[in-house]
């Protein structure tokens, strides 16, 4: 069966038809807008983005800018095995490693990210074995007018300055893995 | 040899007494014509950014304003500059079928008719300057206004030229609706100004503005807006619709057909769009001229302010300095009425705007015609 709704318009008065007295009508509305605009600047809700940045909205977890999470006595997690850089799709990732004093485990001696090449896929995340890799800083990094000569100026390079940092309310991240189970056995074992 | 030279001095010397008044012509008009146009090329350049500004203040936006010469933006004036490099920079590019020579000659024509036609307008009154005497108008004719609108008409061929050159079906869909839209509201545009002529008994523009300056009753200007308020809007209507704006451009369509210049690129295609703005400039300055005042101010007469028994006495090159602003802030302001109709109004449907044209404006126009010729008749 085949419905219809009859949709009836309103016929038009005499003050719409002749056309005028709408078009101030809807002068009115413009020049409110425009004046409000033009005289009150801060009222308008864009955001100039590179120079101006809001924090991202709630609890959201957004992929942001990397960070390598680091251990309590300071050291990065880290083991420089070059998981992250070897499926990074962009190939933005560049470690340098080195030994350790202990001859065990490796760490990174240079750790780059170039932000203006990565596609913030988060793969490199997925790829860490020893969950140090994150990206969970909340920055949002970007938004510069030259992406080959400025960009370290930018904030777009990142180096080992920027990405060991710990972050506030950071307990979970700090002892070893992001199991549950496994940072209650790792705590359980340091003390 | 001496005494050659000397009699080549002389000759040169009686030469320049007797042509004295025509070198004076000459320096004066040049004098004029690149300060006129230099006038109106910069106001296009700014309308062009004043269009993107208003609009985006209108929608709540921020509108350009990154453009920059070292840090400065000026509140984004440097991007008509920007536009300009970067219109210059692009690729030239014809079309492989489309006729070359129409194709290239096209935006010139339609540039060229609506610049000559500024030579009528007349955008001040004199200036004595001792025993010289300077009249704001480059060229000044019995016949100004109907010279200006068989000039302007001819800008019409570079619209419809370049749309059927360009071998494209959106092309010469637009250049249909063109010649359309812009050869019927052309008949309406005149009709409509024939009562303020009729009224004024003159088609010299200069002296329909001359006439403009007196008072009705004392206190309101003899302007043709409050003489002819129904001519005043066909005639705006009219102009806008023969300028192919918003809420008239079916002809361009932003969304639908590109328009006549689909096809076109660089410096071509800015050409047009120049000549679109120039013609924003050229109906504001002909609103101004025969609807408000031109370069009159009320209660400006020729030796100053005389508000019924008061009278302020100025000096002469103050009295000219405020008629000529007063025209360019009457130009401009008709131009960002202009532009704001633009960003208000939805666009007319094509059956709608030829409804409009031959069912309304136009018996309209014939009415308010015979109106003022009876009552002119019978005030005589």
């Amino acid at each position: 069966m085949i419905r219809t709704k009859k949709i009836e318009s309103k016929p038009l008065n005499i003050f719409e038809k002749v056309y005028i007295f709408e078009i101030l009508r809807g002068f009115s509305v413009t020049l409110k807008h425009f004046f409000r605009n033009l005289f009150f600047p801060s009222k308008i809700p864009t955001i100039s983005y590179p120079e101006e940045k809001v924090p991202v909205l709630g609890n959201a977890r957004y992929k942001s800018r990397h960070r390598i999470k680091l251990r309590k006595d300071g050291s990065p997690k880290c083991v420089a095995c070059m998981m992250c850089s070897t499926i990074c799709p962009a190939k933005c990732i560049y470690i340098e490693a080195a030994e350790t004093d202990n001859y065990v485990e490796k760490y990174p001696k240079v750790f780059n990210i170039d932000i203006s090449k990565c596609v913030m896929c988060g793969l490199c995340v997925e790829a860490c074995p020893e969950d140090a890799i994150a990206m969970d800083t909340g920055e949002f990094v970007g938004g510069a007018y030259d992406r080959f000569e400025n960009y370290k100026k930018n904030g777009l390079f990142l180096t080992k300055n920027e990405l060991f940092i710990e972050l506030k309310n950071d307990h979970i991240s700090k002892v070893g893995a992001a199991n549950r189970l496994a940072n209650k056995y790792l705590e359980e074992k340091n003390d | 040899m001496e005494g050659f030279e000397k009699l080549i001095i002389e000759i040169l010397k009686n030469w320049l007494l007797i042509h004295k008044n025509e070198i004076y012509y000459i320096i004066e008009t040049l004098l004029k014509i690149i300060l006129f146009y230099g006038g109106i090329m910069n106001l296009a350049g700014l309308l062009t950014i004043g269009e993107r500004k208003i609009s985006a203040l209108m929608q709540d936006r921020i509108g350009p304003n990154r453009a920059n010469i070292w840090k400065f933006t000026l509140w984004g004036l440097f991007h008509p500059l920007a536009d300009g490099i970067k219109m210059i920079m692009k690729e030239d590019f014809i079309p492989k079928k489309a006729s070359k020579i129409m194709f290239t000659i096209a935006p010139i024509i339609s540039m060229i008719p609506v610049l000559i036609v500024f030579a009528f307008i007349p955008f001040g009154d004199h200036l004595e300057l001792g025993f010289y005497k300077i009249k704001f108008v480059i060229i000044e004719t019995d016949l100004s206004f109907f010279l200006l609108v068989a000039i302007s008409s001819l800008a019409i061929y570079g619209t419809f030229l370049g749309g059927f050159s360009s071998a494209n079906n959106w092309a010469i869909l637009g250049a249909i609706r063109a010649q359309a839209q812009m050869i019927s509201y052309e008949v309406i545009v005149v009709l409509s100004v024939l009562p303020v002529i009729m009224i004024f008994q003159s088609s010299t523009l200069s002296e329909i503005v001359i006439k403009q300056k007196e008072m009705i009753a004392g206190f309101i200007p003899k302007w043709g807006i409050f003489l002819q308020p129904l001519s005043f809007i066909i005639f705006f209507a009219a102009v806008l619709a023969e300028n192919k704006r918003t809420p008239f451009d079916v002809v361009e369509g932003e969304s639908e057909i590109i328009g006549y210049f689909i096809e076109y690129g660089s410096m071509r295609f800015a050409a047009f769009m120049f000549a679109e703005y120039v013609e924003i400039i050229l109906f504001s300055m002909l609103i101004t001229i025969f609807f408000l005042g031109g370069w009159n101010f009320p209660f400006l007469y020729d030796n100053g302010f005389i508000i019924g028994s008061i009278s302020i006495p100025l000096n002469h090159y103050i009295i000219v300095l405020i008629q000529l602003l007063s025209f360019a802030i009457k130009t401009v302001l008709i131009s960002v009425i202009v532009i704001m109709i633009r960003w208000t109004l939805p666009r007319f449907r094509f059956d709608q705007i030829m409804k409009l044209a031959w069912q309304y404006l136009m018996p309209l126009s014939l009415l308010n015609l015979l109106i003022t010729a009876l009552i002119i008749r019978g005030i005589r």
